[in-house]
């Protein structure tokens, strides 16, 4: 595909191969997380310029449109691969009490929608998951929301360039969210 | 009427463990402490603009804090004088008024009524408007952080704060433009006491080592050190932690601000520029304290980290839960850049998903939840660390402890806490005002710890 061809593809829904090619790749990563492999994602699935974010949302009326995003604002994530890194590292460290015992998570993940994007052999791919974390006897939470994500395709391999969650719950229900979603 | 002196017992340093989890003490609490002292409503930063708005609680009454026409800073109780309902739903913004979703009430930016729909058809003209405002609560500010209090007969907040004051603007004046808070607020739910972190932040240096030993190890930071308490460390020259009037309380590590994290360039850089001008401010004592690493507690329920630079509040949600809210703390001055990271790396370690955070979380609802049972709640817990190795400070006000790791800001929080539950008033309050700090009773500890490293 030549730089033409490609820019009138951006903002189309990808083909079906495409597609069952990028489902895959979210459900596996999905289970690597749920599985704790964390370095195989971080190694994998990860792409080492990697944004990964979860901005803080206000509850505001309609008619106040101040955007949320600028330069001065919370986020609950604003990592870049080293980060998540870190996060990961911390599993690694034998200190590390909130995870042991450890917790049991599973991601679903649907409503998957990819189209092209602007840069070649990218695409942007929106989902909505369910996040459920149980904790020691019976601290079961459900945390739902929304990945923007941009993947890109290198060396015959789908990675995570970029990801962008929402939540929807303005106050979390839970007493944390560290847990990738 | 429950025995104060029985919650605490500042003799021994022990507080009844039925403290973190009785629902009358929870309900004397809510009356006596939350409705009694001045709590953190807003900083001014969130109101420059006339008809600015911030919703919050104090305690569990929901609350309008607002930039009235005038100028003023104003607050009132978001429940509307008809039959109840929030008359504000929305937690930040802009308006000329406030519309009672419910029957269409109109209230100003200073909480008074000044529309009600069909006035002259079905009331008959017969309503008096003058008496139906919001109920209005005292706002003050102190260096542009808005707090709000229900006793008219309370002191003043500077009064309030007291030499917690002069500590505050260490920072809140520092170099000369003090500090901003960035939100939006994180907002997460815990399910504990909301003692168990307000006493936590205001003396609790102990925890860092061991709960944030996973955190601190891959974070790289000159503090990774006390991860595991593993190094050999002079604790009693690192760091001091004080307790003042009405049990504001902090714990300091010197030199430390950016040291839990590693790389922090552009905020090194930052402070020590300003040390000098810190100096020429405010003198030599609170310049040395100007790059500490603090942990802090304004009592009841604002905690905060100088130098992390996360600002949190705990909104009591009953006796075994609490809403979290964290800011990020940023000084004025500081270039956007700088500012940046400094909101990256407080959330990164403190924020909902911050790497310290989820630490804590499951201590503090332990601590809370096993206190519970018919046995366990007639028991009682310690806060003696290094008691008697404390006092007053030639430099320093307050009462301060000989290291940053040690319980003498618990023992003065839980100190004020006993005084406030058994009070009938502010006024027996202030009948202790010079006699508040008798607990501390090694008082020559400074001048023969000083005379002794000389």
């Amino acid at each position: 595909m030549n730089s033409e061809e490609h820019s009138a593809l951006s903002g189309q829904p990808v083909d079906q191969a495409t597609h069952f090619e990028i489902e895959r790749f979210l459900v596996r990563e999905a289970r690597a997380l749920d599985e704790e492999r964390y370095h195989d994602w971080l190694d994998n699935m990860v792409a080492k310029d990697v944004i990964y974010q979860l901005p803080t949302q206000e509850v505001r009326y309609r008619r106040d449109r101040k955007t949320i995003g600028n330069a001065q604002t919370t986020y609950l994530y604003n990592d870049n691969y080293d980060v998540l890194a870190m996060r990961v590292a911390r599993f690694d460290t034998g200190f590390l009490w909130a995870e042991d015992p450890p917790m049991r998570i599973r991601r679903y993940i649907t409503n998957i929608d990819a189209q092209w994007a602007d840069e070649e052999g990218e695409v942007d791919v929106w989902s909505n998951f369910i996040v459920y974390r149980s904790r020691a006897q019976r601290d079961n939470v459900s945390t739902h929301g929304r990945r923007r994500d941009r993947l890109r395709k290198t060396d015959g391999q789908w990675q995570l360039a970029s990801r962008v969650i929402t939540l929807e719950q303005r106050v979390i229900m839970d007493k944390n969210v560290h847990c990738f979603f | 009427m429950l025995d104060a002196k029985e919650l605490v017992d500042t003799k021994n340093s022990t507080q009844a463990k039925k403290i973190f989890g009785d629902r009358e003490v929870y309900e004397q609490e809510l009356e006596r402490i939350f409705g009694r002292c001045w709590l953190f409503l807003a900083h001014e930063c969130q109101l420059e603009k006339t008809g600015d708005f911030v919703t919050t609680t104090m305690a569990e009454d929901p609350i309008i804090v607002t930039r009235h026409k005038d100028g003023s800073l104003q607050a009132f109780i978001n429940s509307c004088t008809h039959r109840g309902n929030k008359v504000c739903t929305a937690e930040t913004g802009n308006s000329k008024s406030f519309v009672c979703n419910y029957h269409g009430w109109v209230f100003a930016t200073d909480g008074s009524l000044v529309d009600v729909p069909l006035k002259e058809r079905c009331y008959h003209g017969d309503i008096d408007q003058s008496q139906l405002g919001l109920p209005k609560v005292r706002v003050e500010s102190y260096r542009g952080f808005v707090f709000g209090c229900f006793d008219d007969n309370a002191p003043s907040l500077e009064e309030y704060l007291g030499d917690w004051g002069w500590y505050l603007d260490t920072w809140m004046v520092g170099a000369g433009e003090g500090m901003e808070l960035v939100g939006p607020a994180m907002k997460s739910t815990l399910q504990c006491n909301w003692k168990v972190p307000a006493e936590n932040f205001v003396g609790d240096a102990y925890h860092v080592g061991w709960t944030h030993a996973a955190a601190l190890e891959v974070l790289g930071g000159e503090l990774a050190g006390l991860a595991g308490n593993s190094a050999e460390m002079p604790y009693d020259d690192l760091g001091i932690q004080v307790t003042t009037r009405h049990g504001h309380g902090f714990g300091v590590i010197h030199h430390a601000a950016s040291s839990i994290h590693a790389k922090r360039e552009a905020y090194d850089k930052y402070l020590q520029a300003s040390i000098p001008k810190v100096a020429e401010n405010l003198g030599q004592a609170r310049a040395d304290l100007f790059d500490g690493h603090w942990n802090c507690t304004t009592f009841p329920n604002c905690s905060f980290l100088y130098g992390t630079n996360i600002f949190k509040i705990w909104h009591p949600r009953g006796p075994n839960e609490i809403e979290v809210w964290s800011y990020v703390l940023v000084h004025k001055d500081m270039d956007e850049a700088a500012k940046k990271e400094v909101v990256k790396q407080a959330v990164r370690s403190f924020g909902t998903a911050g790497t310290l955070e989820s630490d804590d979380g499951d201590n503090m609802v332990n601590a809370t939840t096993a206190n519970k049972g018919a046995k366990a709640r007639k028991n009682r817990m310690s806060s003696t660390m290094a008691q008697g190795h404390e006092g007053p400070h030639p430099v320093y006000p307050g009462i301060v402890g000989s290291s940053f790791i040690g319980e003498t800001s618990y023992r003065g929080f839980y100190r004020f806490y006993q005084e406030v539950m058994a009070a009938q008033s502010w006024d027996d309050i202030r009948e202790n005002n010079d006699s508040w700090d008798d607990i501390f009773d090694n008082k020559d500890y400074w001048k023969n710890k000083l005379a002794g490293d000389q």
